[in-house]
């Protein structure tokens, strides 16, 4: 028995040019959002690896159970496993994912860091935003309600997306926390970052609001450094009709910073 | 900050031939215990990826938030990443390693597994018996002392091991419960298996041995006894002769 959803295993792309990509997925999320990502990156001659994170891709009550540690332990793992095999690494995530290669590069020597949709902290946007008040009590709370359903509206353009996308249906409720822990942490060390950093937001995203991603743009060490606003999209911008911009900009950016000749 | 111990990384050396093979480290060890063997590996041409185990090599409190589902979609993982890289896999474990690399035989397409010190039920009675409460007594009990008589021949190779001092009370009961997963499957695993035990391990009965010989389903299964070597059979005084030996199957099984 596979304890790994189908369709929601991590991958590695093998490529030949020395360098290698590391792709985090987001929260409740599957390596399968930054699939295709993947895929073209790996066209290009990268070396890539989606990861998966603790907790996701097998079943809601495991991401209960999981810190924000275990997650920051597996970028770690992810990162070890491209260092062996390639001279540079760039880290790359969507969301949470994006705040994980934000960390990561805060502590491991990474050429540079693509920052996709990320939070700054605990989003308020519609369908979490009553958790803000509820943070201080969820740890009680969440001994006894685990899960709430996700809400049925979506910011996607393209529905069939929307569709296609593997997460949890629901938000478990103790694993909030970790979010929480983790962005703070993030802020803590965002203004250590020296890496070369791009940071892609839609900006129509109602999941995490663009105000994020001018915050992280502010607070960040790096002086190379640079935000696009993404149109035609929702939260999820690498399955979305504008993904193709989003894959482009994130090749020209790894081409630019590892100082690749194409 | 950084949330591995150091020698805690998980590693993976391409190798230049299509055979590759997953090693799996052991309870409150680390990927560590598997370098040495990988790197002689991957100097034969095999393509190898130690993984590391949910829980391990962090800090103890981690891995007794571990269940035996996350250290099977820990080794799914490593196989998952491994896959697009080789035609053919091959398992190899240490100890809890091992019985996570028969049950992957069970539920994947492989073409060998190479066990080494994996005991065929948990060696302490008292969490067999206890197995029902421990959940309850590890709230209280986190951790037990990890501290026996060592077995190893080789001192040098022991100083520098790199693992948990303590045993997470939590954890010991999904290892049992692993453990007896494993057992019950035996039988149903008929991929080629090389199995390597120490007469003078001092952490498992070395009877194992023979247990797990016996109800393997292989036809062509084989059982090397190691003399030089305790317990952590890629570290210890015999590690060159599992290494080779490790190396020879390969070659066989996936020729």
């Amino acid at each position: 028995m596979s304890q790994i959803l189908a369709g929601g295993k991590p991958f590695l792309y093998q490529g030949g040019s020395g360098i290698g990509v590391l792709l985090i997925h987001g929260w409740t999320s599957t390596p399968q959002e930054v699939h295709d990502l993947g895929r073209h990156l790996a066209e290009q001659g990268l070396t890539v690896l989606g990861l998966r994170l603790p907790g996701h891709a097998t079943r809601p009550a495991d991401l209960n159970r999981m810190r924000w540690r275990d997650w920051l332990a597996a970028v770690e793992d992810g990162y070890s496993l491209l260092n062996d095999a390639c001279e540079q690494v760039v880290a790359m995530g969507l969301s949470l994912g994006g705040a994980l290669a934000l960390l990561l590069a805060c502590s491991r020597p990474v050429a540079g860091v693509v920052a996709m949709a990320t939070p700054y902290e605990v989003p308020t946007q519609p369908g979490l935003r009553w958790l803000r008040p509820l943070l201080l009590t969820l740890r009680p709370i969440s001994g006894v309600l685990r899960y709430v359903p996700k809400p049925s509206v979506n910011d996607y353009k393209d529905q069939q997306a929307y569709r296609d996308h593997l997460s949890y249906r629901v938000f478990p409720i103790r694993s909030v926390l970790e979010v929480g822990g983790l962005l703070e942490l993030l802020r803590e060390q965002l203004s250590g970052l020296r890496a070369p950093l791009l940071l892609l937001h839609a900006i129509e995203d109602r999941g995490v609001s663009p105000d994020h991603a001018r915050s992280i743009y502010a607070q960040v060490g790096s002086t190379d450094k640079e935000l696009v606003w993404i149109e035609n999209s929702g939260h999820v911008i690498t399955v979305e009709p504008a993904r193709r911009r989003v894959y482009d900009l994130a090749t020209s950016f790894v081409n630019r910073i590892t100082g690749r000749v194409r | 900050m950084k949330t591995l111990m150091p020698g805690g990384e998980p590693f993976f050396f391409p190798g230049d031939s299509d055979v590759g093979c997953l090693l799996i480290h052991g309870f409150t060890g680390a990927p560590e215990e598997m370098r040495w063997m990988g790197e002689y590996l991957a100097k034969q041409g095999i393509t190898s990826l130690g993984v590391r185990l949910f829980g391990h090599a962090t800090q103890p409190a981690d891995m007794n938030r571990a269940r035996s589902r996350d250290w099977l979609a820990s080794v799914e993982d490593g196989y998952h990443l491994l896959r697009n890289q080789v035609a053919k896999m091959i398992m190899v474990g240490l100890s809890t390693g091992g019985a996570l690399s028969i049950l992957m035989a069970r539920d994947f397409p492989v073409a060998g597994v190479v066990v080494m010190s994996t005991p065929a039920w948990f060696p302490e009675q008292l969490v067999r018996k206890l197995r029902p409460v421990i959940p309850l007594i590890s709230k209280v009990w986190r951790f037990a002392s990890q501290d026996g008589e060592s077995d190893w021949h080789d001192k040098e190779a022991e100083k520098i091991q790199v693992h948990y001092p303590v045993f997470p009370v939590r954890a010991t009961a999904e290892l049992s419960d692993l453990l007896d997963e494993m057992r019950g499957t035996l039988d149903q695993v008929t991929v080629p298996a090389l199995l390597i035990y120490a007469r003078g391990d001092g952490t498992i009965p070395p009877e194992s041995g023979q247990v797990m010989y016996d109800g393997l389903g292989s036809a062509d299964k084989e059982l090397l006894w190691l003399t030089e070597s305790g317990h952590n059979i890629p570290r210890d005084a015999s590690r060159q002769q599992a290494f080779e030996a490790t190396a020879a199957f390969i070659r066989r099984v996936a020729a």
